[in-house]
């Protein structure tokens, strides 16, 4: 499932397809050209959410067959209250912790971490494809480059998404940032 | 064009799609819950159920969507329309109570008939019951949507279809990435 395939296609004028055709792209080349370790956690922490939300389901599901109804009052309502505040939980988690964030790469310099975190998002009825690069090295400090370009730079007539403009454009990002830290 | 479906899930890393199974978990599960939510509140089993007969013309047609609560403090009064099991019958009955005993000690029979119908309902209770009692009671009526049920009556009546329409959205929802 994961490896590249040359040939997908894609059919551009669908907003979320090229955007996610486009998010892959630039995860590869962070986590394969630029040789940044992928960080899991954020997005291990939705799946976490996610699954809890659908085992405390399941578990009423259960709970009411084989107690029905006003004998499995008690546990419904637990797991019903349990299962929205779960859903609420999962809402404010992707809005202010996630915030589009489709990867996290961890690269060593030293002995310093540096983390980069890539952020993409595409306006309803949009062409434009918006990608922020936030780099925090240990100190706490954190420095951010962004781009703000139409789906047809990265992607041809064909429907396939350029690897080379994506890996170009990043390789360039990545460098003035690493590169702004030396000079300070 | 099947290659091509399935092109979203071939590009899918595994995390991508373990949350696309579990998000697709969620849509049902969010349908779900909210189901019990109603149950919870009203007090009721089944808190919303379809007119499947005639038998409760003009007030009720077939396809009707039935709203129901089930409150042990409310008493069942005659003229009431109450939805009623019957041991033996996999679907739940929606009739109106005709006459009705209340002892002092809370505890009440009823006797229950459909307004369309010519006779009352002994003849569909369980082999010699004569009476309702509070425990066969699933809800009784409380609100209605006209002709919403119809879709449910149709589905049930050609379970192919029913199962054509799930299966398509349960693949639009695991294939197509958010």
């Amino acid at each position: 499932m994961a490896e590249v395939n040359e040939t997908v296609k894609i059919n551009k004028w669908d907003g979320a397809a090229a955007k996610n055709a486009i998010d892959d792209a630039i995860r590869e080349v962070l986590t394969g050209d630029l040789k940044c370790n992928e960080s899991f956690a954020l997005i291990d922490g939705r799946l976490f959410l996610c699954a809890l939300a659908v085992g405390v389901a399941l578990y009423a599901l259960l709970w009411d067959y084989l107690y029905p109804f006003p004998q499995s009052r008690l546990v419904l309502i637990v797991c019903v209250s349990s299962y929205f505040i779960l859903m609420s939980i999962l809402t404010l988690y992707t809005t202010f912790k996630e915030k589009g964030i489709f990867v996290v790469a961890k690269e060593k310099v030293g002995n310093n971490t540096r983390v980069w975190e890539a952020s993409s998002y595409v306006k309803k009825h949009d062409d434009k494809y918006n990608l922020v690069i936030v780099m925090r090295d240990s100190t706490g400090k954190s420095r951010e480059a962004s781009f703000n370009k139409s789906f047809a730079n990265y992607i041809d007539t064909n429907g396939a998404v350029v690897q080379t403009i994506v890996t170009n454009e990043i390789t360039k990002l990545y460098n003035s940032l690493s590169s702004e830290k030396k000079e300070k | 064009m099947l290659d091509s479906l399935f092109d979203d899930v071939k590009r899918m890393n595994k995390r991508q799609f373990i949350y696309q199974v579990l998000s697709f978990g969620m849509i049902v599960s969010s349908a779900l819950m909210i189901w019990k939510g109603l149950m919870v509140v009203t007090g009721s089993e089944s808190p919303i159920v379809v007119v499947l007969s005639g038998s409760m013309e003009p007030a009720f047609h077939r396809g009707d969507l039935l709203f129901l609560t089930n409150y042990p403090e409310e008493p069942v009064r005659v003229g009431e329309i109450v939805v009623f099991k019957v041991e033996g019958r996999d679907i739940p009955i929606v009739h109106r109570v005709l006459k009705l005993h209340e002892k002092n000690n809370g505890t009440v029979k009823f006797l229950t008939k459909g307004d369309n119908n010519s006779v009352d309902d002994r003849g569909l209770y369980a082999q010699g019951q004569l009476w309702l009692t509070k425990k066969d009671v699933v809800g009784r009526a409380r609100g209605f949507l006209p002709y919403v049920g119809m879709v449910t009556i149709y589905m049930n009546e050609y379970p192919k279809f029913k199962f054509a329409v799930l299966a398509c959205l349960a693949v639009y929802v695991l294939v197509h990435r958010e």
